[in-house]
């Protein structure tokens, strides 16, 4: 760990952010500070806004309101300096679906101006490690959900980037690629990297993360490291169903039996 | 025994379900049923109009050769329907019916019977009728002519069903469907025959059937009502011979419709049997492309655009559209002689299409470019790889298409100004297609025929007619100058400086329309990938 050196940074900076989709507000005014070289979870319901807020911070959504810095550059401003520092694994969209695993990442590679002969090497070791070296001529329109986040991934991986934004990267992934996923996130973090990644599995975010936000209705309702968060209940899942709670009715006891996490 | 008595108790049951899906289906929305009582109004009136034009043609030297030759259309496009409306008939997809427990061959009974139930069985047998009465001379005539129309129905009917349920694993699949994607061309250029045959056929008479009928009367269906001819003359054997030829095909395709049923309805579908299939899929071998292209973003861009053009079958479906549509509207024409080489400028101008909405084409991946531009120079960079990609196709061809229709005019001095004209076309068709690629980017739906998503065919058809407006305005200059190299005395001997002047002019409004896109396109980064997200 190179806590010496990221300790205390901050890798993402949101102040102020706000989407509306017509009526509907899907990011009702984020404020947050995500700290550099910590393996950051951003945990909320479906509809929370996760995805929403997440594609505002990678670039790839225009906010109404609000500025987003990540490792000290403005999203909007500098575009070039932080283009070049994240990697994104988006939920929802498309991949270049026509080309081959290997050519994906030879083509993403390249456009991130990467040399030819780097990207090549490099993709070559992360069809490995992800178990894609079998698949690797197959085009990706025919690659099963978790071979397609694991190309995805390797995609994000490839510039070898400094914060690295995923949504839902486990989402509809068998256990065994789900696993390959945790042990190069977890090898990738180690290094002093940031990964940010959106979830509503809270035990798997319990699991992976040492820092966690929680989302739900467009507003961030906690954040700290997952001690902080957690706090006297015995599992972020309770501690999240109290978070979310708290505006409903009484909800911390009705939702126990909902959700998996207490048992 | 207890096949029979399934069969006469599922028949009317399939019968049933059709008649009231069809019923339900109606009560949905006013809108349908509109559409539907207008669809059957404008058939039904079609349909008499044929038929009114078959009956007049009683008593022509030609009658046979046409309604020969309307049968086999007609069963041709029985035969394609299917693959072009997979969807289109809930009761007859046999999928839904797997967990029924019934036998392949009443199944097949009560299915047919139910297909017969529904407009398009109506039109072609009003069609089949009036070809009979436009024939039959006497009683044995008429006799041989109802057994031909109920076969020649049957055999419609079956072939199509057969042909979708052969079909059915291959549209279930992805390269079933990339298929279906693409056959949507087979329309566009089989419509360019049918309108070149019909030109034909205009200026030369009935009498050009004759041979292709002579052929067809022995083709089922189509035999069936060629026997309605064969009897009107006595020659009874061979019209015996014609109608059984029907039967035995309408057998045989039953068989064969009972075959892939039974299959379908016995192993597991087609997404399963692709997943344990073994990979060998090609792709990936080095094409030997990539060295030939220039390093960087631009090799990088053109090398996937050019790869998209084989391997994505929507870009795949509307590249061979428009190569097909610019060669045959300026060929067909030279062939007809009514060709002017300045139709030539046409196949530059429809491949000029294929560089509007390039950022839809890449669907909702487009992300993946998006992030990797963070400059104007960038987006500069990638329009141009794009423009490049495109020009290596197009560039040959629209010279081989004005070579082409040079050669088959004959009029050679007029090559240089056609060529000069064509690339000042095509150069203005991509300086357009970059600026709206930018500015009205919309989504193109995977699935489907569809060219734009729902909502956005507006945004679609704005920004191709609009560009193709602005590109011919933009192309005034050159085509001023030629007009006035013609008029003036003297001025044909400098139509060779079109070729010079037209490539530069085209080349300087590329250049121009990219510089203007690429900050367009770099300012608009998230409202592209929304517009392009939606399909």
């Amino acid at each position: 760990m190179t806590e010496g050196t990221t300790a205390g940074q901050v890798a993402v900076r949101v102040q102020g952010l706000w989407k509306r989709f017509g009526e509907q507000v899907a990011v009702a005014g984020v404020d947050l500070e995500l700290p550099a070289g910590r393996f950051v979870g951003l945990v909320g319901p479906n509809g929370a806004g996760k995805t929403t807020t997440l594609s505002m911070v990678t670039g790839l959504l225009r906010p109404d309101h609000g500025s987003v810095e990540v490792v000290g550059h403005d999203v909007w401003r500098d575009p070039a300096q932080v283009k070049a520092r994240i990697g994104v694994l988006p939920e929802g969209l498309r991949l270049f679906e026509r080309l081959s695993g290997r050519e994906l990442l030879a083509y993403t590679g390249r456009l991130r101006g990467l040399p030819g002969a780097e990207v090549d090497k490099r993709a070559t070791q992360l069809l490995d490690v992800l178990d894609l070296a079998g698949a690797q001529h197959k085009l990706v329109v025919d690659y099963s959900t978790g071979m397609r986040k694991k190309i995805a991934l390797a995609s994000a991986l490839l510039h070898n980037p400094e914060v690295l934004f995923l949504d839902e990267p486990f989402e509809g992934v068998d256990p065994v690629s789900a696993q390959t996923i945790r042990g190069v996130l977890e090898r990738y973090t180690a290094s002093g990297a940031t990964v940010v990644f959106s979830s509503h599995v809270m035990e798997l975010v319990e699991s992976l993360c040492d820092w966690v936000a929680v989302m739900a209705a467009g507003r961030i309702r906690a954040h700290g490291t997952l001690a902080e968060v957690r706090g006297t209940e015995r599992s972020l899942q309770q501690a999240f169903l109290e978070l979310v709670g708290a505006n409903g009715r009484d909800t911390g006891s009705d939702l126990d039996w909902l959700g998996g996490g207490a048992r | 025994m207890s096949t029979v008595t399934a069969a006469e108790s599922v028949t009317p049951v399939v019968v049933r379900l059709k008649l009231s899906l069809l019923r339900n289906g109606l009560r949905q929305s006013a809108g349908r049923r509109a559409a539907y009582v207008a669809s059957i109004v404008f058939v039904l009136l079609f349909a008499a109009l044929q038929l009114i034009g078959l009956i007049a043609l009683r008593g022509n030297a030609h009658a046979a050769s046409v309604t020969v030759l309307l049968t086999a259309v007609l069963a041709l496009g029985w035969a394609v329907m299917p693959l072009f409306f997979p969807g289109g008939d809930e009761t007859l997809d046999p999928t839904r019916l797997v967990m029924l427990p019934l036998h392949p061959r009443p199944l097949v009974r009560a299915l047919l019977v139910a297909s017969l139930v529904g407009i398009g069985p109506l039109f072609t047998l009003c069609m089949f009728a009036g070809s009979v009465i436009a024939m039959a001379h006497g009683m044995a005539a008429y006799v041989t002519g109802v057994v031909a129309i109920v076969l020649a129905l049957l055999v419609c009917v079956a072939l199509a069903r057969a042909v979708a349920a052969a079909n059915i694993r291959l549209l279930s699949s992805r390269r079933g469907r990339d298929l279906a994607v693409l056959s949507g061309l087979v329309i566009a250029v089989g419509a360019q025959l049918v309108n070149f045959g019909a030109q034909k056929l205009g200026s030369s008479g009935l009498s050009t059937l004759d041979p292709a009928a002579e052929v067809l009367r022995w083709v089922p269906p189509a035999s069936a009502i060629g026997a309605v001819d064969s009897v009107n003359e006595g020659s009874y054997a061979t019209g015996v011979a014609q109608l059984a030829l029907s039967a035995g095909a309408l057998a045989g395709l039953l068989a064969l419709w009972q075959r892939s049923l039974t299959r379908l309805m016995t192993s597991p579908d087609g997404s399963t049997l692709q997943a344990a299939e073994p990979t060998r899929d090609t792709a990936g071998r080095s094409s030997g492309l990539s060295r030939l292209l220039p390093a960087g973003r631009t090799g990088t861009v053109m090398e996937r655009s050019l790869r998209y053009v084989w391997r994505d079958p929507k870009t795949k479906a509307a590249w061979v559209t428009y190569l097909a549509i610019g060669l045959i509207v300026p060929v067909f024409n030279a062939l007809q002689g009514t060709g002017s080489i300045y139709l030539a400028c046409f196949a530059a101008g429809m491949l000029g299409v294929l560089m509007y909405n390039q950022f839809g084409q890449d669907t909702s991946a487009f992300w993946m470019v998006a992030l990797t531009i963070s400059s104007t120079r960038d987006a500069y960079v990638e329009l141009r790889g794009r423009a490049l990609a495109l020009l290596l196709i197009t560039l040959p061809y629209a010279t081989f298409v004005t070579v082409l229709t040079t050669a088959m005019l004959g009029d050679w001095p007029a090559l240089p100004e056609a060529l000069g004209l064509s690339f000042a076309l095509l150069g203005a068709m991509l300086a357009t297609g970059a600026w709206s690629s930018a500015r009205y980017p919309y989504s193109i739906p995977q699935e489907g025929y569809k060219n734009a998503a729902p909502g956005q065919a507006g945004i679609a058809w704005i920004s191709i007619f609009g560009g193709m407006l602005a590109a011919a305005l933009l192309c005034a200059p050159v085509i001023a100058l030629t007009i006035w190299l013609h008029v003036s005395a003297g001025g044909e001997d400098w139509t060779w400086l079109l070729l010079p002047l037209g490539t530069a002019y085209g080349a300087g409004l590329t250049l121009l329309g990219l510089r203007l896109s690429a900050p367009r396109t770099a300012a608009r980064l998230p409202e592209i990938l929304a517009a392009v997200s939606k399909g």
